[in-house]
């Protein structure tokens, strides 16, 4: 028994010591060739499962390490799972931060991330460039700063896009608000009404998400003669609610979508799309496959197997942002160096988006404020381009 | 106010129809079956899966879908007939929580989270009132609530098979004793509701929010409509599923009372179990 006990104590002495020794090597990262470690903390389970962002991000830095890292040290990248749940999200955070130490994060995409963790990295001062943020927090944050517009931002130039390009009036809105977000929503139609003096008619903020039938919202929409409704649906509830507008006879609005809707499997499951469907896309369509903007990216995915999305766009970008930053950095590669070097970095251009991305010193960040118009059509099953040009939130 | 009435129609017959065959599992075999619905999302997710990428005839992938959400319920009722067939109501209808977990994961697991390409097998208006379109789906929804009640209720009440099965809810040991054959006609119940849902589902999916949890998680209203008919009667089962999708189009369409949209159901149910229970003593209730 005695023999067994000390066993046991010898193996956890070692353990101990064995794990100190990992964190200690990749702690400063600036011994010789030891790895940069990267995290990031994504929806990979669950009902809304986006594992594009990070697998994307995990391309572009092993791209890297095939030609020898970053002076010399290779990246060494964690995916972690949120489950979208809070407590596991919370977990993933601190595995990633506080065990493996990571000296950023990096390529995140997640529904809830930000909002969990928002503190925990102001905290512990490490910053994070999540490929498509989602939640608020991912936007008034000291310590994040995404390469995504975020469907706040986005509702705005939706709406600029129907009211100043199609010159729509009588425009409504169906938000499905989860958590904490109407403020947010409210404050990008503010923006809307700040920009063009305009005012929406009619807001439903209560439209439930994953409801069975929506009906009863469609009818709402047209007793109050809306001729172009603004959602922020998820791509189910959005076919619902486009399914329910054709068996009302609703065909004569205008559908003025998010980013979130852009996807292939959506353009294909719609097959009557009202006055048509518009989107501001948060990077350069991919749809457009010839394109010239988009052909760096594309062969990566592409070699990689991993699907073409928004999503894997967003992580591309982040991962990019990244390395390029990093590469500049004279001496050891850490947790304060990274962040210092964010937050002093020049504008760094992409012709994947309209906007340079910049983290800057600030205490929010929102440097993508440009979407690409994209329309989808009743009958096409196909998503096209609406414009020659980015649009952007004017100053 | 009509005009949200009427749009909860087509909702309030989805409803009508899965509650119909809850209580009918309930009566004859004992059983709240929580993956009534769930079945039903499988079978017609197999047929879109048919449709694009076996290549199959709709009218073909659909039959094909419908019997594999038969033949689902079958297995289910089989393995509760063969292990559980002692038990209680409560643990009986506990297990069926399994399956609708296994068919919501397999779903994501088979077919991704990604939307399906439904394609409609009923699309249109029937006719309009006030405003409101009352689409076919709506129409077909409704009459076929109607139909399976009473057509249950008739085989129950005039034939053979009808009285067999009331014996073995009724009485069970007595009526094995005296040569009812329980498991074979304990598996066929399940079946044949299976198959009633995924006619059902295959039939609306098209037409309204589709993915696996939406259409799994119809079971939540239809319970609470089977509860009007405090899981016995056909008739108030029918009746609870078209009102609770009524109530639900009229608050939809009043801005005062919105937040209660989310968990009407909910309240359908709280409410008529306090309202069942109002003459129970408290100490004989618990």
């Amino acid at each position: 028994m005695k023999k067994y006990l000390l066993g046991v104590a010898a193996i956890g002495a070692a353990s101990v010591l064995v794990l100190s020794g990992c964190t200690g090597s990749t702690g400063d990262g600036g011994g010789d060739a030891s790895p940069i470690v990267v995290g990031s903390v994504n929806a990979l389970s669950g009902a809304a499962a986006f594992p594009e962002a990070s697998q994307a991000a995990k391309a572009v830095f092993d791209a890297v390490n095939a030609e020898g890292g970053i002076n010399g040290h290779l990246i060494d990248y964690k995916i972690l799972d949120d489950k979208g749940d809070p407590a596991a999200a919370a977990a993933a955070a601190r595995e990633v931060v506080s065990a493996d130490n990571a000296v950023a994060l990096v390529g995140s995409a997640s529904l809830l991330e930000c909002e969990i963790n928002g503190d925990y990295y102001v905290q512990q001062d490490i910053v994070s460039i999540p490929g498509v943020g989602v939640d608020p927090v991912c936007f008034n944050n000291p310590n994040i700063s995404p390469a995504n517009v975020g469907p706040f931002l986005d509702m705005t130039l939706s709406l600029l896009y129907g009211s100043e390009v199609l010159g729509l009036d009588n425009i409504c809105a169906m938000l499905e608000i989860a958590g904490s977000t109407l403020p947010a929503y409210q404050a990008a139609i503010d923006k809307w009404t700040e920009i063009t003096g305009k005012k929406l008619i009619y807001v439903d903020d209560t439209v439930p998400y994953g409801a069975a039938d929506y009906t009863p919202y469609i009818v709402a929409l047209k007793e109050h003669g809306c001729q172009a409704v603004t959602v922020n649906p998820v791509e189910p509830d959005s076919i619902g609610q486009l399914k329910a507008a054709q068996a009302q006879g609703l065909t004569d609005v205008t559908w003025l979508l998010l980013t979130s809707v852009y996807s292939e499997n959506f353009s294909k499951a719609i097959t009557d799309a009202g006055a048509g469907i518009y989107v501001p896309a948060e990077f350069y369509p991919f749809t457009d496959a010839e394109s010239p903007e988009t052909k760096d990216w594309r062969t990566l995915m592409e070699a990689n197997n991993i699907p073409l999305t928004s999503f894997s766009q967003g992580g591309f970008l982040a991962a990019t942002y990244f390395v390029q930053v990093v590469k500049g950095i004279k001496g050891d590669i850490t947790r304060e160096s990274v962040a210092k070097a964010l937050r002093e970095m020049d504008p760094i251009d992409n012709p994947m988006v309209g906007t340079p991305y910049v983290f800057g010193p600030g205490d929010t960040h929102n440097s993508n404020t440009a979407g690409f118009p994209v329309k989808l059509l009743s009958g096409t099953n196909q998503w096209e381009l609406a414009a020659d040009d980015w649009l952007t939130i004017p100053e | 106010m009509l005009q949200g009435a009427l749009s909860g129609l087509a909702a309030g017959g989805v409803y009508a129809i899965i509650a119909v065959c809850l209580t009918l599992m309930s009566r004859l075999v004992r059983v709240v079956n929580f993956s009534q619905a769930a079945t039903g999302m499988f079978g017609s997710y197999v047929a879109v899966w048919m449709v694009s990428h076996a290549g199959l005839p709709i009218w073909l992938a659909t039959i094909a879908g419908i019997l594999v959400g038969g033949l689902l319920s079958g297995i289910i009722g089989w393995i509760i007939a063969t292990w559980l067939s002692e038990a209680d109501t409560t643990t009986r209808s506990a297990v069926t929580v399994g399956p609708l977990l296994l068919l919501i994961s397999l779903s994501f697991i088979l077919f991704g989270n990604k939307p399906q390409p439904f394609q409609p097998l009923l699309a249109g208006p029937a006719f309009t009132v006030s405003g409101v379109v009352i689409s076919q789906v709506t129409v077909a929804m409704v009459l076929l609530a109607i139909v399976v009640a009473v057509v249950s209720k008739v085989v129950l009440s005039r034939t053979t098979v009808g009285t067999q099965l009331r014996a073995l809810s009724e009485r069970p040991t007595t009526a094995e004793l005296i040569g009812i054959p329980a498991k074979p006609l304990g598996v066929a119940v399940w079946a044949i509701t299976g198959i009633i849902s995924t006619i059902v589902i295959v039939i609306v999916a098209p037409s309204q929010s589709n993915d696996a949890i939406a259409l799994s998680m119809l079971i939540v209203p239809a319970a609470a409509a089977a509860l009007l008919g405090a899981f016995r009667r056909l008739d108030l089962a029918v009746i609870g599923g078209l009102v609770l999708g009524v109530i639900q189009g009229f608050v939809a369409q009043i801005d005062q009372v919105s937040f209660v949209r989310y968990f009407l159901p909910f309240l359908f149910i709280v409410g008529l179990l306090l309202w069942n229970q109002r003459k129970a003593v408290w100490d004989a209730a618990r």
